[in-house]
């Protein structure tokens, strides 16, 4: 979505209207999305999405900005991830590592993480502490610190991580190498880490204008959910944020350069330190055609959600020829894959687990799954869906991802019920658009 | 010294302030307001939900706790009988029965009970403590009726079939030996077997090669004798009312029939009042590992919210004592936390620190000065408002998710804590002050606690000589050697 818009210097009126209550004659919104919502925008850009819900003393803050390893240049990567540390290092008026120790003193929860092209800030805080967090929020916001030691300890910091995790984790180079396969052009499939050599690549000039390019009040959303007073609430918010200058107009990312087709359709990595064989396996979805990202979502649960899934259930449980099964539907700002990944005793169970997933796919083709496969999916999408608005935190969050990703938070309901009307129907003809022998990629692991 | 680290603290933020002001990336004056922290608006009032109860005819105790605004229902079922109630020569009994619920009953395999569950949504769980037995299941509101279906249906109609003993026996096998990896079960395990020897609660410490000794019919003896409605609690958290809750449990659950069940409760062990220090060999382990710790009372004893106070300024976060003195000011390791298990019969207060080999022994020597009575006298009001701030701001946090809050809602009830424990938590954290915290710390913490070390031996083998004793143990407890004043025996 584009945060363009946003900058504009006028105060949108505010949106204060329980989600899915805009039309009268509308059902009324199912339990778990029936919460109160309040949006508006501030001079600045910055857009504010609040929540109020009573149950108990706590208030949950995310500051989420419209950046991830999507806005990174050749080169640079992992400059995304090194900003995630970075903004934990001090600012104008709070010192290294002194956010975390104000939110732990009260009792609080923080953390951050970066998503391919969204990076999240969040606590969880008593309810009384909210002008705190609204402080150090709008600190690290408006002046962050940003110096040469600073940005080198945290380089190595990341490397020393990164390290770290390449020697436990044999599999993961693997993982970055079949997205590069999956997402052709570097700005959609580089690894969200970065490189060794580019984070050492990277000064404290990049950081600086990353920062003041995409950390910026037009460029993020600010949701609070929980217990608040909402007078006090934008009262606190316009003290703290108000004055924060925008940024120049964020432009949008690079489309993607779609590729069909690929040299590297079935590729090997040899030299893996893999203990057992092991393979990727995957679609790409270049495009989805209306109504198809419903049916989509459901297929993946479908597919892979718990050990009633279809894969787990061929591979693991009944043929068992995978020890390790994982996947999903992954998204990148409108560019989608299908991605399975599994781990066998030795080549021929690997050479079996990739035709069962081949012939599963095919299954999806050829067969309508059940009323009752379909109703189970649905259940579990919905448990994950109401899930992810079951604290204030998740919700918030989700709220946070929501608007980023441009969604229109008031049609959340709507949107859910088009989950739960998705049909066998819809589920073939989707998989015997995007499930084709032109868009299947493998990479297979052989070890020494 | 604390103080002093204090004032050195201060005196460094002031260093690392004026650089912050030099280089930040702000392009106009800023307000005066940005400069200090803002005071915080006066504690909101915790209204937590009630806790509702009934004893249903056959003995079963029903507690539901609503939460109106949750699409979701979380159910405990507590079984009152644990780890600890298996037979001394059988550990691990109680394991292998609630492994063996949802394996099968006289209608359904193994296989159609976990599709049954799948085919709405549900997530079931078991798991098994030192007291008490937990089965959860998370469900949609509108799936509450199939859950308690099968619910009952597994639990009230296990048959414990032969062809899953095996295949159980092997799951709780081979996740023993996995967790067997890791350093801190491995230490935390070995500390419980010193502190509970003798104790009816050693029974609940077996390491993986004791489950082949249970057989199918010691399972069936311990179900009947403890599945029983008279001496177990469900608990229902989300939507629900209690009239409905009964209801419903009463419709699925009515044919459970209540048995007398001799329980006895365990008194507590004896404190230990000795210098131990044991050590165990994990040839993987990069680092040393070390968990001390010492009984104490119970959860319903009045000395229960002046120690959480206590724990809380001595290793309850990484804001506290001993973090900032083994991490941050002597640099020993790289994480030293403590914290207190409950049980029926006592509690466990415990200090957890992984450190580098070479200061195996300083650091011992530290976490037993900070956790000594005289360090807690130096203790300030101040630091104690601050462990009571954190305590009274992280317990909604702690209690939000369904699943949490049904568990504490459950533990309440499981060790008769008391509604005051629940409803008014904040005041009894206010109402611990500094002299409470100092009687407290002189009760429980006067003696020696023992202490587990467990490393790689190759590597800490001349540290390890720097005690005055050390006894080596295999990972199964067994003693294998002792060093004594250097000499490996």
């Amino acid at each position: 979505m584009s945060l363009k818009k946003s900058a504009a210097w006028l105060v949108l009126a505010f949106l204060s209207c329980p989600l899915g209550r805009l039309n009268a004659q509308e059902q009324a919104p199912p339990k778990g999305l029936d919460f109160p919502l309040i949006q508006y925008k501030l001079k600045n850009g910055l857009h504010v999405i609040l929540s109020e819900d009573e149950s108990l003393p706590l208030v949950s803050v995310v500051v989420a900005y419209g950046v991830g390893p999507i806005r990174e240049q050749p080169g640079k990567s992992g400059l995304a991830y090194l900003m995630e540390n970075l903004m934990f290092q001090g600012s104008e008026n709070i010192s290294p590592m002194q956010h975390i120790n104000y939110v732990q003193r009260i009792g609080g929860e923080f953390n951050a993480n970066t998503a391919f092209d969204k990076s999240f800030f969040y606590q969880t805080v008593p309810s009384n502490q909210l002008a705190l967090v609204l402080w150090l929020e709008s600190d690290r916001m408006g002046s962050l610190s940003v110096t040469g030691v600073n940005v080198e300890r945290a380089k190595e910091t990341l490397m020393a991580e990164q390290r770290q995790r390449r020697s436990a984790e044999p599999y993961l180079e693997s993982f970055f190498l079949f997205d590069e396969i999956l997402f052709p052009d570097f700005v959609y499939g580089h690894p969200l880490p970065g490189t060794e050599e580019d984070l050492r690549n990277i000064t404290e000039e990049d950081v600086r204008s990353f920062y003041r390019t995409y950390y910026v009040p037009n460029n993020a959303v600010l949701c609070i959910t929980g217990s608040l007073n909402v007078l006090r609430t934008k009262e606190l918010i316009a003290r703290y944020f108000e004055t924060i200058p925008p940024g120049n107009d964020v432009p949008d990312p690079p489309a993607p350069k779609l590729v069909e087709g690929s040299p590297l359709r079935d590729s090997q990595l040899r030299e893996s330190l893999a203990p057992s064989p092991a393979f990727h396996f995957g679609y790409r979805i270049n495009q989805l055609q209306t109504g198809e990202y419903y049916s989509l979502r459901i297929l993946d649960i479908l597919m892979f959600r718990g050990k009633g899934s279809r894969l787990y259930k061929r591979l693991v449980k009944k043929e068992r020829v995978a020890l390790h099964l994982s996947g999903g539907i992954e998204e990148r700002r409108g560019l989608r894959a299908f991605k399975v990944f599994t781990i066998s005793n030795n080549p021929v169970m690997s050479e079996l687990s990739r035709k069962a997933i081949v012939s599963e796919m095919g299954k999806l083709k050829t067969t309508l799954v059940s009323e009752a496969e379909l109703a189970k999916a649905k259940d579990l999408f919905k448990m994950d869906y109401l899930g992810r608005l079951s604290t204030s935190l998740l919700k918030a969050l989700f709220l946070s991802e929501a608007f980023l990703s441009g969604n229109r938070l008031e049609d959340l309901a709507a949107e859910y019920a088009k989950y739960l009307k998705v049909t066998p129907v819809t589920i073939v003809s989707l998989a015997n658009r995007l499930f084709t022998p032109e868009n299947a990629f493998t990479l297979s692991l052989i070890t020494k | 010294m604390i103080i002093r680290r204090r004032t050195k603290g201060i005196r460094t933020c002031l260093l690392v302030g004026l650089c912050v002001l030099t280089f930040t990336l702000r392009a106009r004056p800023q307000e005066r307001f940005r400069k200090s922290p803002p005071i915080p608006d006066p504690l909101q009032e915790l209204r937590l939900p009630l806790i509702e109860s009934v004893t249903l005819s056959n003995g079963l105790t029903l507690a539901v706790a609503r939460k109106a605004s949750s699409p979701l229902l979380s159910l405990q079922l507590v079984i009152q009988a644990g780890e600890s109630d298996s037979r001394p020569d059988l550990p691990g009994t109680a394991s292998l029965t609630a492994n063996m619920i949802g394996r099968g009953t006289d209608l359904l395999s193994a296989g159609e009970i976990e599709e049954r569950i799948e085919a709405f949504g549900g997530e079931f769980a078991a798991s098994v403590s030192l007291d008490v037995t937990v089965f959860t299941f998370n469900v949609l509101e509108e799936n509450l009726d199939k859950a308690l279906e099968i619910l009952s249906t597994i639990v009230l109609k296990a048959s414990f079939p032969d062809g899953q003993m095996d295949t159980v026996k092997r799951t709780v096998y081979y996740e023993l030996f996995e967790r067997e990896k890791d350093p801190e079960f491995v230490a935390r395990r070995q500390l419980f077997r010193m502190l509970f020897k003798g104790h009816p609660y050693q029974t609940s410490i077996f390491n993986e090669d004791v489950i082949k000794k249970v057989g199918r019919v010691d399972i069936l003896a311990f179900y009947d004798r403890f599945y029983r409605p008279n001496n177990a609690l469900l608990v229902i958290a989300g939507n629900m009312n209690l009239s409905t809750a009964s209801r419903k449990i009463s419709h699925f659950f009515n044919t459970w029939t209540a048995r007398r069940i001799d329980h006895p409760i365990h008194p507590s062990p004896a404190p230990n009042d000795k210098e131990q220090v044991a050590f165990i060999d994990l040839p993987q382990a990069k680092d040393a590992t070390i968990f001390l710790g010492n009984v104490i009372f119970p959860a319903t004893s009045s000395d229960y919210f002046p120690f959480i106070v206590l724990n809380q300024l001595l290793g309850g976060t990484m804001g506290s004592r001993l973090f900032m003195n083994l991490r941050e000011s002597k640099g020993y390791a790289s994480y030293a936390f403590s914290g207190a298990d409950f049980f029926k019969s006592c509690g466990v207060f415990w200090v957890r620190a992984k450190v580098t080999p070479e200061v195996i022994r300083d650091s011992v020597q530290e976490i037993l000065k900070e956790i000594g009575p005289a360090a807690v006298e130096r203790a300030s009001s101040f630091e104690i408002e601050q462990a009571k701030s954190f305590l009274i701001g992280n317990f909604p946090l702690k209690n939000e998710p369904l699943t949490s809050f049904s568990l504490e809602v459950a533990r309440i009830k499981t060790f008769n804590l008391g509604e005051d424990h629940w409803n008014k938590y904040y005041e009894n954290i206010i109402l611990v002050n500094l002299e409470r915290v100092l009687a407290t710390a002189q009760r429980f913490l006067q003696l020696r606690p023992a202490v587990v070390i467990v490393g790689n031996k190759d590597l800490i083998a001349d540290d390890l000589r720097e005690f005055d004793t050390v006894d080596i143990y295999d990972i199964s407890g067994n003693l294998r050697s002792t060093i004594n004043k250097g000499v490996e025996k």
